[in-house]
Formats: structure tokens, C-alpha cells, sequence
């Protein structure tokens, strides 16, 4: 079965130090692909070329076996993300915002209530339905923006910082939504800067460095912090020289 | 359901809920309708500072006065208020960052921004009826006399013509798009609207035949312009709804 993502050679360059070089990458279904690196490593730049909001000038990324350029519209059904903001109309209550999400990510309007009603319970919204989301805290919209990602059941999640602004609770209640997902047979590509909580969910760490990976942390090493931070040093000593 | 009856009913949905598509609509409608209807009054009083305003529509009487004197008024100021309301519907994507959440949906971004332009549509409908309307009821308290065919005739056109500003905000998405905000489409809009006047009042034979200024002109003048040369006023919305499109499809976020 091909990779739920398979990215080769991605090319995309900003400035000498900004942007992507030559980057492989892949995840599996039933994985959950961690990816971490210092701010401007390039994670952001990765998740955009891949759900096709930046277009690499050199190498693929393939969905399912897929190139970008040739899936379909209905394809997308099976992709769910989030980038940066929240996908959340601040003039509309979170069940408004998550019922048009889903209608948007392709679920059929019959569809649409169970399952907004679904991810309310699995993401502990239900507090705040009828609250818009201008009025919602940084943390509750970002669960509301992590529900809108992942109501309609993708097969394959791309979450840039999920855990910003999350309380504990948020956190866990991620944590066992993303592998019962990865359970259920979907891929997911997670970046973070928390590595403790990375470990506790991913099954790879691809470290991410000047828009190249730089090597891999295994989720059962003692002292992770230590790990990246000797991966990212030894990098950059090697550009210098 | 089809992508685009997706997209609409998505759309529809942000519209109704807009407080700035609200406030843009009271002020439009109630604003307009109450300035024109207290000039036409201050007229009929004899006022001569307001006489003196109204150039040669100071001639005109009763439902004419009114049709006229709201024509002129809706020329600029519907353009103005369509143009801004547009910038605002495609630039808050870029400035609420909900951007991100329009990539990779089975509803493509061009099916979005068509959608977008569908209700901006809708809404100018609603304006413009909902304008006709309470111009009609200022009349009636005014007393300009019977509603006659000419009279139903000039409300027609005042119907057509705030339908006609709205179609010549159509830049204004596409330059929200390009500028990734509302500025630069409230910017334009600007840019349409004195363009607009100021060939209208230069060189009104001119610009009839020019579809940005063809309705200022006839505000102005109803009798200078004809049918074909108001119908030349679609190659705006046709055009720029294209342009939207293709930069919408075409859309990468790069900067």
C-alpha cells in the first residue's frame, strides 16, 4: 500500500538559509509522524507545499500514490489540516463554524450534524457551541480549529503546532484523538516543539533543520532535549565548515 | 449536493452572520434613502443653499427630483459601500488567517471565490430592491404626486443602477486577493469611483461609452445613455470574475 504521504526532493527556496532543499519525507498509514525543529527550520514551509498552498519549484509530494498536480477535487475529502490559524469565522458559534468546515471537507449535509456532534464530544466542545468564535479563548479555538480538521474522519492529518494555547486537558484529549486515528488507519504528520509530548504520541521524530532533515530522535531516548539539540549543533558546525 | 451549491450555502452563511455586510447595508439603504428624501424636502421648501447643490436637477420636480437626486447619490456612494464590502469578503480570509482553511477541500478556491461574487450579487439585488423601495415610500410621504408610468419608470432605473454599482465593485475582490487584504480593494474601489465622476461630469459623451463610468453618466444624465452602452457595464464583473478566479486558483501562500 503506498505511503499516506510521500515527499521527495522538495524543493522551494526564499534566501540562502529560508526554505526547503532537497527534503524526503514519508508517513504511513497508521503512523504518526512527529516533526520537530528551532523556529524557521522550515516545518511551516513543508505542511504549505504539501497541502498545495506553496508550489515546490523541484521534487513531488504524492497522497496516497497521488501526485499533487494530478489528484482529484473529491480526493481531498480524505486530507484533513491545520495551518497556522484555526479555521474559525470569528462572527460564527463553533457548531456554525464546524457544520460549514464539514461541508466544505465534503461531508454530505445529511452527514453533517452526527458528525459535528461527534467531534464536539471527542474534543470537549460542548460548553461552547453556541459561542462565537470571537468570543472563544485562544486555547478553545484552537480546539475548535483542530475539530474542523479532523470531523470528517481523514485518512491523512497535517497539524502545524497543534498543542499551541491547549490546556493539559486539550493536550491529552489530542493526544488519544490522534492515535485513535493513527489506529484507525490514517497518517498523520504533526509538528511541535514540545518533545516530551511528541514522544508520548509519534511512532517517528524526523528532526528539521535549515529546510533539510537533519536526522531522526527515537521516541524511547532518555533525554530527547539533549538528542535534538546535539542533531541541530552538529548540523549547523558542518554548514559552517 | 454540488461543490458550488456548497460553496454558496457556505458563503451565504458567513454573509448573514456579518455584522460589517449588516452595517454596510443600513447605511447604504437607510443612509442613502434618508439623504435623498430630506434633500428633495429641503428643495421643495425653497431652500436655495440646497437649490443651488442640486445643479440642473434643481429644475426637476416631484418623483423626478427624487429618482434623480437618488440616482447621483447611489452612483457614488452604493459603489463606494459595494466596494468596501467586497475588499472585506475576500480580504478577512487573508486577515483572519481562515486562508489556510480553503486549501485542500474538495471545494476548489475558484469554486469560493465564484461563490463569493454569486452573493455579493445577491446582496446588491436585495440593496437595490430594498433602495427602490424605501424611495418609494419617502415619495409617498413627500406627496410628489401619482405613480405614474414615468414615475415607476425612473424607480426602475435607480433599481438598475445601484445593481449597476455593484457590478462595477467586481475589482475590488480581485485586487483584496492580489493586495492579500481589504485595503487595496477599498483602494480601488476609491480609484473607480472618482475616475467614474470625473469622466462623467468632463466628458459625459465620452465616458458613456466607457463601462466604469457609464452609469455615473447616467445618473447624470439618463437621457445620454443608452441600453448597449449600459449593457457594456457586464464586461466588468465578467472580466474581474475571471481575473478572481484564475488568481484564486493560482493563489500560493508565499509572502
Amino acid at each position: 500500500m503506498a505511503d499516506r504521504l510521500n515527499v521527495q526532493g522538495a524543493l522551494r527556496v526564499f534566501g540562502p538559509d529560508a526554505g526547503l532543499f532537497g527534503l524526503d519525507l514519508t508517513v504511513a498509514a497508521g503512523e504518526v509522524h512527529a516533526l520537530v525543529g528551532l523556529n524557521g527550520a522550515g516545518k511551516t514551509t513543508l505542511m504549505r507545499a504539501i497541502l498545495g498552498m506553496l508550489r515546490l519549484t523541484g521534487g513531488s509530494v504524492e497522497i496516497d500514490g497521488v501526485p499533487l498536480a494530478r489528484l482529484s477535487n473529491d480526493a481531498w475529502r480524505r486530507v484533513g489540516h491545520l495551518i497556522e490559524h484555526p479555521f474559525a469565522y470569528p462572527e460564527l458559534n463553533t457548531r456554525t463554524n464546524l457544520a460549514l468546515a464539514a461541508r466544505l471537507n465534503g461531508l454530505e449535509p445529511s452527514n453533517v450534524r452526527d458528525a459535528v456532534d461527534a467531534v464536539i464530544a471527542e474534543l470537549d466542545l460542548s460548553r461552547y457551541t453556541a459561542v462565537t468564535a470571537r468570543r472563544l479563548s485562544q486555547g478553545n479555538r484552537q480546539r475548535l480549529g483542530l475539530a474542523a480538521a479532523l470531523q470528517h474522519h481523514p485518512t491523512l492529518i497535517v497539524l502545524d503546532e497543534p498543542t499551541n494555547a491547549l490546556d493539559p486537558a486539550g493536550v491529552i484529549r489530542l493526544r488519544e484523538t490522534l492515535l485513535r486515528r493513527a489506529a484507525d488507519g490514517a497518517g498523520a504528520l504533526v509538528s511541535s516543539h514540545h518533545l516530551d509530548e511528541v514522544a508520548r504520541i509519534a511512532r517517528r521524530i524526523s528532526v528539521l533543520n535549515h529546510g533539510q532533515i537533519i536526522g531522526a530522535l527515537e521516541t524511547d531516548m532518555p533525554d530527547l532535549e539533549r538528542a535534538f539539540f546535539d542533531l541541530v549543533r552538529a548540523d549547523d558546525e558542518q554548514r559552517r565548515s | 449536493m454540488s461543490l458550488i451549491a456548497t460553496a454558496v450555502h457556505v458563503e451565504l452563511r458567513k454573509a448573514l452572520a456579518s455584522r460589517v455586510l449588516r452595517t454596510t447595508t443600513i447605511l447604504v439603504v437607510v443612509g442613502i434613502a434618508v439623504l435623498a428624501t430630506a434633500l428633495v424636502a429641503a428643495a421643495q421648501a425653497g431652500d436655495e443653499q440646497i437649490l443651488a447643490q442640486l445643479g440642473p436637477l434643481a429644475d426637476e420636480t416631484g418623483w423626478s427630483l427624487l429618482t434623480g437626486v437618488t440616482a447621483q447619490i447611489t452612483a457614488a456612494g452604493a459603489l463606494l459601500a459595494f466596494g468596501v464590502a467586497l475588499s472585506w469578503t475576500f480580504g478577512r480570509e487573508f486577515t483572519d488567517g481562515t486562508i489556510t482553511g480553503l486549501f485542500a477541500l474538495p471545494v476548489s478556491r475558484p469554486v469560493v471565490a465564484l461563490a463569493k461574487l454569486y452573493i455579493h450579487m445577491l446582496w446588491t439585488a436585495a440593496v437595490s430592491l430594498t433602495l427602490t423601495m424605501l424611495i418609494l415610500t419617502g415619495g409617498l410621504v413627500l406627496d410628489l404626486g401619482s405613480l405614474d408610468s414615468d414615475a415607476l419608470s425612473q424607480l426602475i432605473r435607480l433599481s438598475v443602477l445601484t445593481i449597476l454599482a455593484g457590478m462595477l465593485a467586481a475589482p475590488a475582490g480581485w485586487a483584496a486577493t492580489l493586495g492579500r487584504g481589504p485595503l487595496p480593494g477599498i483602494a480601488v474601489t476609491l480609484m473607480i469611483l472618482v475616475a467614474a465622476q470625473v469622466t462623467a461630469i468632463a466628458t459625459p459623451d465620452a465616458a458613456a461609452w466607457i463601462p466604469l463610468s457609464a452609469p455615473a453618466v447616467w445618473a447624470l444624465e439618463p437621457g445620454t445613455v443608452h441600453a448597449g452602452q449600459l449593457a457594456m457595464v457586464a464586461i466588468v464583473p465578467i472580466t474581474f470574475a475571471a481575473l478572481t478566479c484564475i488568481s484564486w486558483r493560482r493563489l500560493q501562500l508565499d509572502r
